[in-house]
């Protein structure tokens, strides 16, 4: 029972601890007003009718004329007075009489006004009290165990948003997923904007150049496109999240379904060229860095130059040409069946992210070879091997899976392309396919799922990071 | 005692620019050899090809020639320290290798010729190699059936730019010096400026140095065009990127001239799916129509395309970057997460929504490619901003009375912009893939347009019988982006202050 009432009592503190760190930012301040409304006007209704006790108000006063008595407003006017007139003198400008002084009075006013604040309050803490604030009044109810429970259940949104929020590595999760949150809404705003406001006609090029304008317009009717603007974006918006964006327009197929269908394939392959770039590329910018302008470095970065330029849909041309055409040992096109299919996409779609991952960890290894605490780990006597993997290598890698996870992005998005000269039905030659008509939903649903897709993938990369980086951890401590 | 004589040894050859380029010339040039040798013969018919088999020769040559070279520059250093005269003068005869097109020892002869190398003595030497290599491929015009109209004067207006050209380089090689020059060779570049409009880009830088360093009595200015450009001509392959770009650039304006357009676009059904020959130096395609004008008039889209495509974002990125990161706060987080949005969508699906909705032709093309790239530049723009704001000079014009927009347009931007420009170098390579890309999925250029996407779909359908359809068009793509990329490093080696 007392164990029991003491954590009650532990996080009444934490809850006030929190509310009083949140309430010094403005858009939290509000966020917390709008959650526990009704709690809030009530309190407030009562803290303005409590408040009637103007111990502040006269205080205020009462500084003000003693200051006034003292003739401090006249002299902060000289003062300020002289102030201009030099500065206009130091610049050469011009300025009347009567500007000056107004300006010199503005001045004056919004000091006298800081210093009044100032004393009245240093006034009011010399008699141990401080000034009643609402957020004060606020927080002192909060630890009353009797105030929680009453207004729990209408605060209750509240309450959970400042627990949510105590906690600086769940504020920070929580805020990366609200804001991808808000990314994936804009994606769809902005592809389903860019194909409503396409000249082209769906119903036009499905049934073809003999239809008249009533199958037109029933086919409009059909598919929701003869509703306006905002409600066919806000069925979009719902069709996204519900997984539910009706059927397609040519075949008439029910578009989540076949987009789930190729999803796997697509990220398979791009699975599949991450690893094959990883265990490539790492290995190889770790040896470049070690021996920075060798024979070695400037082939293997001239390849991986070569790499970033080589078009995938050459490079797959030119391996089926070899591979398949003249020496038959890899089959030209994918099956599921066959494993070996899977080779050569594989390696055309890595190559540009090989090529990439291993410039970057040249540069990031080189970078941090070049640190201080590099020289202090050879000064302790480690030898070369302990420095490069204990000390450089784990801090080298911290911007490479950034990239990583950026570049991942850019390979789902150019797997269209590859999966074109292979063959491949995933998700971006899905895409393509569908382009043509346009095929609104489907288009949207497979941009909109890839955008997704890569969202989700960086925000998992950026909170692991939060977790393990302790730069990144100290920063999200700090309000 | 002896590892310690070592490391200096390897010291003086690591610093010698003529052994490490040197190096990187016999390497190049033995791995051209070791292609010509590998098609010289077909398996096939079990013949071996006169042409290819003469290329091969030629180039063997001058490639022994060029390992005998390196291996006298390494004596000369480790002996002397320095390359003997002796030495030097053997770049007259890798010279020759011009006639040969190889373009890497040619470059190499000149830089071995002479031994105080300015940046307008390489640009000089470019230009004239530039000039050179667009006579010669324009030349192999005259073994086609017709030429165009206006060929022969077109011809003979180039071959008398390039002789005026060399009697420049000849006099910038003995007047010019890194800090100053003749005033009358001011004279000299003014006709160079004008030779430009050819396309040939290293004549105008060659005539703007020319002119400041004649005329400018500022010599800062000097030095620092001194500095930035020696350290662009110094790094052997970002020279020969920039190269490659202004020839492909010189050639899309001469081939209006000297190429005839019809015999890329027009169908030509007694001559379907030549072989390689002197007549169609890579072929003819499905349609008759001869691949080597096709790529050639390709190179203009290309270009066009990939130089709009990044200019168009780097404006607008920038601009936005720019005022995000100088204003901060509010602007900055309204700014960048909307420009996350777009940053979600990967670039190329971004376009194939956008072209899906208005129709595949090169307007829309560029829109397409500019809208997906605005955040990245947004992105390195405000990080450059935002450190850029926070030095004294900012807060100096600041307590001067400079108005905001005054600031960001003379203070903070000129000096955020060289990592943009690299940026900026970069990505036109990555705007030519994805034109290409998007060409052979059928969603860039219209597809009666010579363009090398859409010359790739085509050949990419007769990939069994005729490769060379396929083969040829990619070696265009991958040598341009490849060259911008080199450009690109080179850029950002010369534009880092950290590695000075």
């Amino acid at each position: 029972m007392n164990t029991s009432t003491e954590r009650g009592n532990e996080l009444l503190c934490m809850i006030r601890d929190s509310y009083e760190k949140m309430h010094q930012r403005n858009s939290y301040n509000w966020i917390m007003i709008l959650l526990g409304f009704p709690v809030h006007l009530f309190l407030f209704i009562y803290f303005v009718w409590k408040k009637r006790d103007r111990t502040y108000a006269s205080l205020i006063e009462e500084v003000k004329e003693s200051l006034i008595a003292e003739g401090y407003k006249e002299k902060l006017m000289l003062e300020f007075k002289d102030q201009l007139i030099r500065k206009y003198a130091f610049f050469g400008q011009q300025v009347s009489e009567a500007d000056l002084t107004k300006q010199a009075e503005t001045l004056t006013e919004e000091r006298f006004h800081k210093t009044v604040e100032a004393r009245a309050n240093e006034a009011l803490l010399q008699k141990g009290k401080t000034k009643l604030t609402y957020s004060n009044f606020f927080s002192s109810l909060i630890t009353k165990p009797l105030f929680f429970f009453v207004t729990l259940i209408p605060g209750l949104l509240m309450y959970f948003f400042i627990i949510l929020y105590s906690n600086p590595f769940v504020k920070y999760v929580f805020e990366r997923l609200l804001i991808t949150v808000f990314v994936v809404i804009g994606v769809v705003i902005l592809v389903f904007s860019i194909l409503y406001i396409s000249p082209f006609e769906p119903a036009a090029n499905i049934i073809g150049e003999t239809a008249t304008a009533e199958q037109i317009a029933a086919f409009n009717h059909l598919h929701g496109l003869d509703l306006p603007y905002l409600s066919q974006l806000w069925n979009a918006i719902t069709g996204i999240l519900t997984f539910d964006l009706g059927a397609s327009y040519a075949g008439n197929e029910d578009v989540i379904a076949s987009i789930m269908k190729k999803f796997p394939i697509t990220l398979t392959i791009a699975l599949l060229s991450l690893v094959m770039a990883v265990v490539i590329a790492v290995p190889i910018g770790i040896i470049s860095s070690t021996r920075p302008n060798s024979f070695f470095d400037y082939t293997f970065m001239f390849i991986a130059l070569l790499g970033l330029s080589v078009p995938n849909f050459w490079q797959g041309l030119i391996f089926i040409l070899n591979f398949s055409i003249k020496l038959q040992w890899l089959p030209a096109t994918y099956s599921p069946q066959n494993w070996l299919s899977v080779i050569m996409p594989v390696i055309v779609l890595g190559t540009a992210l090989t090529a990439s991952v291993s410039r970057m960890t040249r540069s990031s290894m080189l970078e941090v070879i070049n640190e201080d605490y590099i020289i202090t780990a050879k000064a302790k006597g480690l030898n070369k091997r302990q420095v490069l993997w204990k000390h450089a290598v784990g801090n080298a890698m911290i911007p490479i899976v950034t990239v990583i996870g950026l570049l991942f992005g850019g390979m789902l998005g150019g797997a269209a392309v590859t999966e074109k000269v292979f063959n491949i039905s995933g998700i971006g030659s899905y895409i393509v396919d569908k382009q043509f008509i346009p095929d609104i939903p489907s288009i949207l649903g497979g941009v909109v799922y890839i955008a997704i897709t890569i969202s989700l993938i960086n925000v998992i990369i950026d909170i692991l990071y939060a977790y393990l980086d302790p730069r990144i951890r100290s920063k999200i401590k700090q309000y | 005692m002896k590892t310690q004589k070592d490391i200096e040894k390897k010291k003086v050859l690591k610093l010698s620019p003529e052994y490490t380029q040197s190096s990187f010339t016999w390497i190049t040039s033995l791995t051209l050899t070791m292609i010509f040798l590998l098609n010289c013969y077909d398996f096939t018919t079990q013949a071996i090809k006169p042409f290819v088999f003469s290329a091969f020769l030629a180039y063997a040559v001058f490639t022994l020639i060029q390992v005998i070279i390196t291996l006298m520059i390494r004596r000369d250093l480790l002996t002397t320290g320095a390359v003997r005269k002796s030495t030097r003068r053997l770049g007259f005869v890798q010279l020759l290798s011009i006639f040969t097109g190889n373009v890497f020892v040619v470059s190499f002869a000149f830089s071995l010729m002479k031994e105080r190398k300015t940046p307008e003595y390489t640009f000089a030497v470019y230009m004239v190699l530039t000039q050179f290599f667009i006579i010669s491929i324009s030349a192999l015009n005259l073994f086609k059936p017709y030429v165009s109209d206006t060929f022969l004067i077109a011809m003979i207006i180039l071959v008398t730019i390039m002789v005026f050209q060399i009697v420049a380089t000849i006099l910038v090689a003995k007047y010019v010096t890194h800090n100053r020059t003749e005033r009358w060779m001011t004279w000299i570049a003014i006709p160079l400026l004008l030779t430009a409009v050819t396309g040939n880009f290293f004549a105008l830088l060659l005539g703007y140095g020319l002119l400041m360093k004649g005329r400018s009595t500022d010599q800062s200015r000097i030095d620092k065009w001194d500095t930035m450009w020696g350290k662009i001509t110094r790094n052997t392959t970002s020279i020969l990127g920039l190269f490659f770009i202004i020839f492909m650039f010189s050639i899309s304006v001469c081939s209006i001239f000297t190429f005839d357009y019809s015999l890329a676009i027009e169908n030509n059904y007694g001559a379907l799916l030549l072989e390689p020959s002197i007549m169609y130096p890579m072929g003819t395609d499905d349609f008759g129509r001869d691949l080597f004008s096709r790529i050639v008039f390709g190179a203009r889209i290309s270009l066009i395309v990939g130089f709009v495509s990044t200019i168009v974002p780097a404006i607008i990125g920038g601009a936005l970057g720019a005022f995000a990161g100088y204003y901060g706060h509010r602007t900055d987080n309204i700014v960048m997460r909307l420009l996350d949005v777009l940053y979600a969508v990967p670039g190329i699906l971004l376009a194939i929504a956008i072209i899906a909705a208005f129709g595949a032709n090169i307007t829309n093309l560029i829109i397409a490619l500019s809208v997906g790239s605005i955040p990245t530049y947004a992105r390195t723009m405000r990080a450059n901003v935002l450190m850029v704001s926070n030095y004294q000079f900012v807060d100096s014009a600041r307590a001067l009375g400079s108005s905001d927009f005054s600031i960001i347009f003379r203070q903070v931007i000129p000096n955020s912009l060289a990592p943009m420009i690299v940026k900026a170098t970069l990505t036109i390579g990555s705007a030519v893939i994805a034109t290409s890309s998007l060409s052979y999925l059928g969603l860039g250029v219209e597809p009666h347009i010579p363009e090398w996407g859409n010359i790739l779909k085509l050949g990419s359908t007769y990939l069994e019988t005729n490769s060379y359809l396929a083969i040829y068009p990619g070696l265009a793509i991958i040598a341009l982006v490849l060259s911008f990329n080199f450009l690109g490093d080179g850029l950002r080696d010369a534009m880092d202050p950290k590695l000075d």
